[in-house]
């Protein structure tokens, strides 16, 4: 009986957290139509749009992270592939590196499934030791050198970028019991996925009504001070009210929110200037109103590890 | 031009139910999902809704996942009417190969030479038009080099000129040959865009007329997908 009690506390504060998100959806969904219909434009039109997209984005998130621990670890190879498969024809990696890139998607299984083995060890180190090697060297077995150093960068580049620091995620499984921390590793998840969806939508609210300076003007002129500092202020503030997801105490919740604030802030500065040098908008067009795949998970894929290993460090390590 | 007279005996119209149902295992669930989860491949269609009844699609061709990717697009209650037309010197040189072309396919092979053949490809074509089946036509005549259209060869003015009532569809194929290109045999995924055009009626239009403006329809629609998401003022 006691244990019944148990799982439903942990159903509970999940439920509670989808019960947000459901409420942010609907409200959001309701003052753009009445907007609409007072005042058409260009603006509330497209927030339409992005909204429609987000309704299904955190449908899928949250039936695939409330789902069994192996759908949630397909769930996120499956973004892993999506990712890689959407970069590798914009980086020009197509024609002669086949046989490589085929490879490159062949580690995100890999990688996975040691997150769900839980060999920590041997998952912290596959990509950024192993596949750093042995990637360049089947390069080189090719035996043509010409434009050979480009695709060295490039391939663990994007392995580390994309499936490395996505499949921390899953690793949020392998975390030891934490005592009288109930929400789980899929209340973790959607903290984070929570976080960062927020301080995106908030950066770009607050950098439409008060944005003046850019930030990095010749990347993205979007990007402005006064979105980064509100969106970074108030996911803090986010982070702290949510911390009945996680193991932290309310410092702790804030550090957490303020550095995956800035992380999904940096991936986003970082993707901008790759689409800048390519010469796109956008990375592709899977999400109606947000672009391509990139488009909507850079920040998550930077914010990924550093998220992990503060939980570990605050939950693990310091509490002893 | 003369009108020929159309031998419908050319054509049996028959397609026997089994078929049918694996044509449609095989392209609406298998290939839909392969195409949408493993290659990524992005369907534009059009406002309009597609045309009931027989109908000829045209479209560029740089890999053998064209073929595949266009009966995907194709209504459900018609896929067992729908042929792509390939050639005979490439796909019927075993039993395999035409025994697989005909029956997974649903294709009809025809000569790409003059000599040794014992029916104008036309005439056939022409035949199973007017028994209500769809084609898919490769207005090329090969898979050329990606990125490079090659001028269309005129069989599609040849057959819609004859067939007045019946709609061109234009579709637009781009990145399909980085999934599957040209002597391999390995399919990586890659991603790729489909555009379905808008249905093109030819009413007394001479046959180079509508060869060009199926053309130019599929040019436009490479350029306005090229377009979409270039980035304003860029420095490149």
């Amino acid at each position: 009986m006691n244990k019944l009690i148990e799982s439903w506390e942990m159903i509970a504060e999940i439920q509670w957290v989808i019960f947000i998100i459901l409420c942010i959806l609907v409200f959001s969904s309701t003052a753009w139509f009445i907007w609409h219909r007072l005042k058409p434009g260009k603006l509330v039109k497209e927030l339409q749009v992005r909204t429609r997209s987000w309704w299904i984005m955190c449908a899928c998130f949250i039936l695939t992270t409330v789902a069994h621990p192996i759908i949630t670890h397909v769930g996120l190879a499956f973004l892993s592939f999506a990712l890689l498969r959407e970069m590798y024809p914009l980086l020009k990696l197509d024609s002669r590196e086949r046989n490589v890139v085929l490879l490159c998607y062949a580690v995100i299984p890999v990688q996975y499934t040691l997150a769900y083995l839980g060999m920590t060890t041997l998952f912290l180190a596959f990509i950024p030791v192993f596949m750093f090697v042995v990637i360049p060297f089947v390069l080189v077995t090719r035996g043509e050198t010409e434009g050979i150093v480009r695709s060295i960068s490039l391939m663990p580049y994007s392995l580390v970028a994309w499936v490395y620091g996505m499949s921390h995620l899953a690793l949020l499984f392998q975390l030891p019991e934490i005592p009288g921390f109930t929400a789980g590793p899929q209340g973790l998840l959607l903290y984070l996925i929570f976080l960062v969806g927020i301080n995106d939508v908030l950066q770009f609210a607050w950098g439409k009504t008060l944005g003046q300076h850019a930030v990095l003007p010749r990347v993205s002129p979007n990007k402005t001070w006064e979105g980064l500092i509100g969106g970074v202020l108030s996911t803090t503030l986010i982070a702290v009210s949510l911390r009945f997801l996680t193991p932290l105490e309310p410092w702790q919740a804030a550090l957490t929110g303020c550095c995956v604030a800035v992380a999904g802030f940096m991936g986003d500065a970082i993707a901008s200037g790759m689409k800048r040098d390519i010469g796109i908008k956008n990375s592709g067009n899977a999400i109606p109103g947000h672009g391509g795949y990139l488009d909507r998970l850079d920040g998550f894929s930077a914010a990924a590890a550093p998220f992990f290993h503060l939980i570990y460090f605050f939950g693990v390590t310091s509490a002893g | 031009m003369t009108q020929d007279h159309i031998d419908a005996e050319l054509f049996q119209a028959h397609v026997p139910n089994g078929r049918r149902w694996l044509l449609w295992l095989l392209y609406k669930v298998f290939w839909r999902t392969v195409f949408g989860l493993v290659i990524g491949l992005r369907y534009v269609r059009g406002a309009k809704t597609h045309p009931d009844g027989p109908v000829i699609y045209i479209s560029n061709h740089n890999s053998h996942l064209d073929a595949m990717s266009l009966m995907t697009i194709v209504p459900s209650h018609r896929i067992h009417l729908t042929h792509s037309v390939a050639a005979q010197d490439f796909f019927g040189t075993s039993g395999f190969r035409k025994w697989s072309m005909q029956n997974l396919v649903n294709a009809v092979l025809i000569s790409r030479t003059k000599d040794g053949r014992d029916v104008d490809p036309i005439k056939l074509l022409d035949a199973m038009l007017q028994a209500g089946h769809s084609l898919i036509l490769f207005p090329e005549g090969t898979r050329g080099v990606p990125g490079l259209m090659a001028d269309f060869k005129r069989g599609v003015g040849h057959l819609a000129s004859r067939h007045p009532g019946i709609p061109v569809i234009p579709v637009y194929l781009d990145g399909l040959y980085r999934n599957l290109p040209k002597g391999r045999t390995m399919i990586v995924p890659f991603g790729g865009t489909l555009v379905l055009g808008e249905a093109l009626y030819f009413k007394d239009e001479s046959i180079n007329e509508i060869t060009d403006a199926t053309q130019r329809a599929i040019e436009k629609m490479a350029r306005d997908i090229k377009n979409e998401n270039k980035l304003p003022h860029s420095k490149r």
